[in-house]
């Protein structure tokens, strides 16, 4: 502040006017002011101004204590008699307490650490005791990756290589630069963005929705009338397929049944149309004609006819002889089964220890296939990530000199310059990083050269 | 009713309850994609893969405990404080209050990662076993050009830098280099610290690329990390040199770059201060108010220094008892280039040489300001060059390739030089870290070497008999000079094993004499008999008078031979005698 600029204080009225009683004025403001609102503040002892509250917050502890002193009436009634214990209706809930006792606890520790955090530097592991004991809410997950942090190169790799190590080493390349190009060449043909051909007018392009649209119509159509179809088939097959079957059963009989087996093969459309009933009926008669051949042939021929009638409706009256024939025949063929399976179970008791053998050469080989499984798992492990994400890991280039590089001099050596690359993969290999596929765009910075 | 059908309500159970996909858990943290990346580096948390991907193969799932784990971090929520803080600047900066923005920036929340290092590595072997990331990553960021684009900062590549140096700093004063490989992507270290063995990579002397297939912003959120744990490894092992952790440098050597040398012998006298002088140290820690004035103190201290000493050398003496616990390895580490002076060409890789030979006890200087001793130096030992011919010669020292530094480190003996010499193309560069027995394939130099290292077992040892018979092949004349005492031994050792050979073979024939007189070819026999004992006694006496031509082709022949490998071991020898004849001759005349 500068000096006030003097005026003049000529005379009483000028002097008057001239000399400020700003001051005298403010004080006697203020004197008023701390008469109206009891005196000044500041002069006043601190003792005035607060005061410390050393009452209980009574009416907020009764509270409490009110709802749990609260005594339920049945308890009351016990209570008069001195020899019967009380079991409390409730617990007390000591734990919620404990917990909030913790939380005390724990609390000033986190203060300490947050003071030494803000100190310069400290000693982080000055009491290694104290990390083995202090007890980690959670054990911190270590990457299971088997590759190391810093993988050492081949001795092939060296910017002055024996020339064995160097040939195995770039022969290594050579293979991974093939297998790149074998991958594009063998690889499907990428589809092509576009196809040749003139451009279609807004007229066909309508004609062609329309008949885009029929079409689907249609095809249901079809789709509907062949579901339908299919469904009547199996409903009553014989109704529909009767002339088919009867032909196809007479091929059949005409056949050795082997031969007979492989139509019902070739025929399978037919024969599956003719649903299960037939196909076992099928079957049964192929092993009949196995069993008793000429005579039977006959027999067959009356089946299929009385299958055949057996859908017109029109059976023919079976007579006694052929009854007990049937019958008869029957028999024989339980027999033959039974000692059959007798002689099957015979012959598996005697194949006893070859059954066991075969039983753990099964075990054996499931053991190694899973062994192999792991093993191999391990392998796949060691050079790359297990599936992440999208893309999958691509191992980088190796980096190796070529033969007209290899100069034995560290001055001449051409050595990479992508080492933050290599830690970038190096990241992705050990799982630690999703592996990605980078598209960044190259920022060009005009047109320097 | 499917198996994979969940009635509503129910819990889930196997793997759809124990991972979620990365988006999920996005939502459930209620960060953004950026952040979560970020807070998954700095806590060490990894995509798992589940047995069976709920969601199917194109997702990342992370463990549900991984995720709750976030959940509590207290960093969390330190990070949306910086994010809703970050939106004010940006307000006031659209709203073109340029003095508001400056001073939000100046008041910027942040954050420390000291907790999440002892949360990760609760003890300081944890944190060794996990340094060879940390050290490759900081070492790389070290050499590459700050950028705008990539949003690394001048700050942190020299932040980088300093962390770099104070590590190599510590490796070659507590001799931990073990071995060393120069692969076309860098330079391979191994140091041995507290039992561990820590692998790091070292890019070559050239300009590293920013490539479009690498997200820098993830490398970044790690190496903040790094540098972190790296900074507090320091601390400590600094610290367990007794010597103050920032260090404080000489700044004349700083602006040299030179600031390998620098923290070496900040580290001296820091040390000798405490040793010799404690006061400094005292004036440190009671008044911190003065800190100037002592950091000034210090670095006259550092001056004091003779300079042509280097640090390593120094402290054999004085530090005898502190370093009585060191294991055998390190012993034979410390002493390979002792006595040995090496001066750096311009050509040569300066910090990673500086690194290896004080790592391994030898003195090292180089050419530029603010080096220890000039080239003119006439203690210089080897001159380190990698130019196809030197331009001024001196004699006194042997101008060897850089290579020959590496090999003798990984090799643990001094090679001969003969092979290095300037302009010639040196033997292969082997890898130390592969092992040759393992592998089944040993490498013609790797055997070389191999012999060489067992002459050098033997030259401590008593020799076993001095003969001069020598029954080497002259392959290894090439380094007979050098390892002469020890081929003798190996040649004795032969020609006693021959001599028991023969001494036998006479023996048997005297048996077969006596037992059977009808042998099938008596004549012969005895005839063979009477050729093969004055052999033998011919060797033994070292006389050559008994004609040639009663041996037998094979005895006459290895006779032949053993004549020409001594006359020739002879002439090596001789060689070898009079250049150090020369050597002696020039040595008190210059």
């Amino acid at each position: 502040m500068g000096k006030r600029s003097k005026t003049s204080r000529k005379g009483k009225k000028a002097w008057r006017a001239n000399i400020s009683s700003e001051d005298i004025e403010d004080f006697f403001e203020k004197t008023t002011r701390d008469a109206l609102s009891g005196g000044n503040l500041s002069a006043a002892p601190s003792e005035d101004l607060f005061h410390v509250d050393k009452s209980h917050d009574l009416p907020v502890k009764r509270k409490i204590e009110k709802h749990r002193e609260r005594v339920l009436r049945v308890d009351s009634i016990l209570k008069k008699n001195p020899f019967v214990q009380l079991v409390p209706s409730s617990k007390p809930k000591l734990k919620k307490s404990k917990k909030t006792i913790v939380i005390e606890d724990k609390a000033p520790k986190q203060v300490q650490k947050s003071v030494g955090d803000d100190s310069v530097m400290a000693d982080l592991w000055g009491d290694d005791s104290k990390g083995e004991h202090e007890s980690n809410p959670r054990k911190i997950f270590k990457n299971p990756s088997i590759i190391s942090a810093v993988e050492i190169e081949h001795p092939g790799c060296s910017y002055n290589p024996t020339t064995e190590s160097h040939q195995d080493m770039l022969a290594e390349a050579v293979a991974q630069e093939m297998q790149k190009v074998y991958k594009t060449e063998l690889g499907p043909a990428p589809v092509p963005l576009t196809i040749e051909g003139d451009t279609l007018s807004e007229d066909e392009r309508y004609f062609l929705d329309v008949d885009n649209f029929s079409e689907g119509e249609d095809n249901e159509n079809v789709e509907n009338e062949v579901s339908e179809a299919g469904i009547k088939l199996k409903e009553n097959p014989f109704v529909q397929l009767k002339p088919s079957s009867n032909t196809n059963l007479k091929k059949i009989e005409d056949k050795t049944p082997r031969q007979a087996q492989k139509s019902v093969g070739d025929d399978s459309v037919m024969v599956d149309l003719l649903g299960d009933d037939i196909k076992e009926d099928l079957k049964y008669f192929l092993e009949v004609g196995n069993v008793g051949e000429g005579e039977d042939n006959k027999d067959v021929k009356i089946e299929v006819s009385e299958a055949g009638n057996n859908v017109s409706r029109k059976t023919k009256r079976v007579t006694r002889v052929e009854l007990n024939k049937r019958c008869r025949q029957k028999a024989l063929r339980k027999k033959e089964t039974k000692e059959k399976a007798k002689e099957k179970i015979l012959n598996e008791i005697d194949s006893l220890p070859n059954i066991l053998e075969e039983i753990a050469k099964e075990d054996e080989d499931k053991q190694n296939k899973h062994l192999r499984r792991v093993i191999a798992k391990q392998e796949v492990l060691k050079i790359r990530p297990p599936r992440l994400g999208k893309y999958k890991f691509e191992a980088p280039p190796v980096q190796v000199l070529l033969t007209e590089e290899m100069t034995g001099s560290l001055r001449k050596l051409k050595a990479c310059c992508t080492l933050a690359r290599d830690r970038f993969k190096s990241l992705e290999k050990r799982g630690i990083l999703v592996p990605s596929k980078q598209i960044r765009r190259l920022v060009f910075y005009g047109n320097d050269s | 009713m499917p198996k994979h059908y969940r009635p509503t309500g129910k819990k889930k159970e196997g793997n759809a309850a124990r991972y979620m996909t990365r988006s999920q858990a996005l939502k459930h943290l209620q960060v953004n994609l950026n952040l979560f990346r970020r807070l998954c580096i700095v806590k060490g948390i990894f995509p798992r893969e589940p047995k069976k991907k709920i969601k199917g193969n194109h997702h990342t799932y992370y463990h549900v405990k991984d995720i709750a784990f976030l959940m509590h971090e207290p960093l969390l929520e330190k990070f949306r404080e910086i994010k809703t803080y970050q939106k004010k600047v940006k307000k006031a900066k659209a709203k073109k209050n340029e003095e508001l923005a400056r001073l939000l920036l100046t008041r910027q929340p942040t954050y420390k990662l000291d907790r999440l290092i002892r949360e990760r590595y609760p003890t300081f072997i944890d944190a060794l076993r996990d340094l060879d990331d940390c050290l490759t990553m900081v070492h790389l960021f070290a050499v590459l050009p700050a950028s705008d684009r990539e949003n690394l900062e001048v700050k942190r590549v020299h932040n980088c830098r300093r962390l770099t140096h104070e590590w190599q700093a510590y490796i070659s004063r507590s001799h931990a280099l073990r071995k060393v490989f120069v692969s076309v992507k860098g330079i391979y270290y191994q140091a041995e610290i507290e039992g561990q063995k820590i692998t790091w990579l070292t890019p070559h002397a050239i300009q590293q690329v920013f490539t479009n297939d690498v997200d820098f912003g993830v490398l970044l959120t790690f190496l903040e990390f790094y540098e972190t744990l790296l900074a507090f490894i320091n601390f400590k092992l600094y610290h367990s040199l007794n010597v103050k952790y920032p260090p404080i440098l000489d700044s004349r050597l700083e602006a040299l770059a030179a600031d390998l040398y620098a923290l070496s012998r900040y580290i001296d006298a820091s040390s000798r201060g405490m040793a010799v002088e404690p006061k400094v140290d005292a004036s440190f820690s009671s008044q911190s108010n003065d800190r100037e004035e002592s950091e000034l103190r210090l670095a006259q201290l550092q001056h004091q220094l003779p300079s042509s000493e280097p640090g390593a050398l120094m402290h054999l003496v004085a530090d005898n008892n502190k370093e009585v616990e060191e294991d055998e390895e390190t012993r034979v580490c410390k002493s390979l280039f002792k006595d040995l002076k090496f001066f750096l060409s311009r050509e040569v890789p300066r910090e990673s040489l500086q690194l290896v030979i004080t790592a391994f006890g030898g003195m090292v200087s180089w050419e530029g300001e603010g080096a220890p001793f000039k080239e003119d130096d006439e203690s210089i030992t080897h001159h380190i060059i990698d130019k196809p011919s030197a331009g001024h010669l001196y004699l006194s020292r042997v101008y060897v390739q850089p290579q020959w530094i590496y090999d003798c480190v990984n090799a643990r003996i001094i090679l001969p030089t003969e092979k290095y010499l300037v302009g010639r193309i040196p033997p292969p560069h082997l890898s130390p870290f592969v092992d040759n027995e393992a592998e089944g394939y040993v490498p013609d130099y790797a055997e070389t070497i191999k012999r060489l290292q067992a002459a050098a077992r033997n030259e401590v040892l008593p020799l076993p008999g001095v003969g001069k018979e020598d029954l080497e092949d002259p392959q290894n004349l090439l380094y007979a000079g050098v390892m002469s005492r020890a081929e003798e031994a190996e040649a004795a050792k032969n020609k006693k094993k021959m001599a028991a050979q023969e001494k036998q073979y006479h023996e048997e024939l005297k048996m077969e004499i006596n037992g059977s007189k009808d042998v099938v070819a008596p004549v012969l026999a005895e005839g063979e008999g009477e050729e093969s004992v004055p052999d033998a006694m011919q060797i033994a006496q070292e006389d050559a008078d008994m004609p040639k031509v009663l041996m037998s082709r094979k005895k006459r022949k290895l006779y032949d031979a053993m004549k020409i490998s001594q006359s020739r071991k002879r002439s090596g020898v001789e060689i070898i005698e009079q250049r150090k004849k020369r050597l002696n001759d020039t040595q008190p005349s210059s």
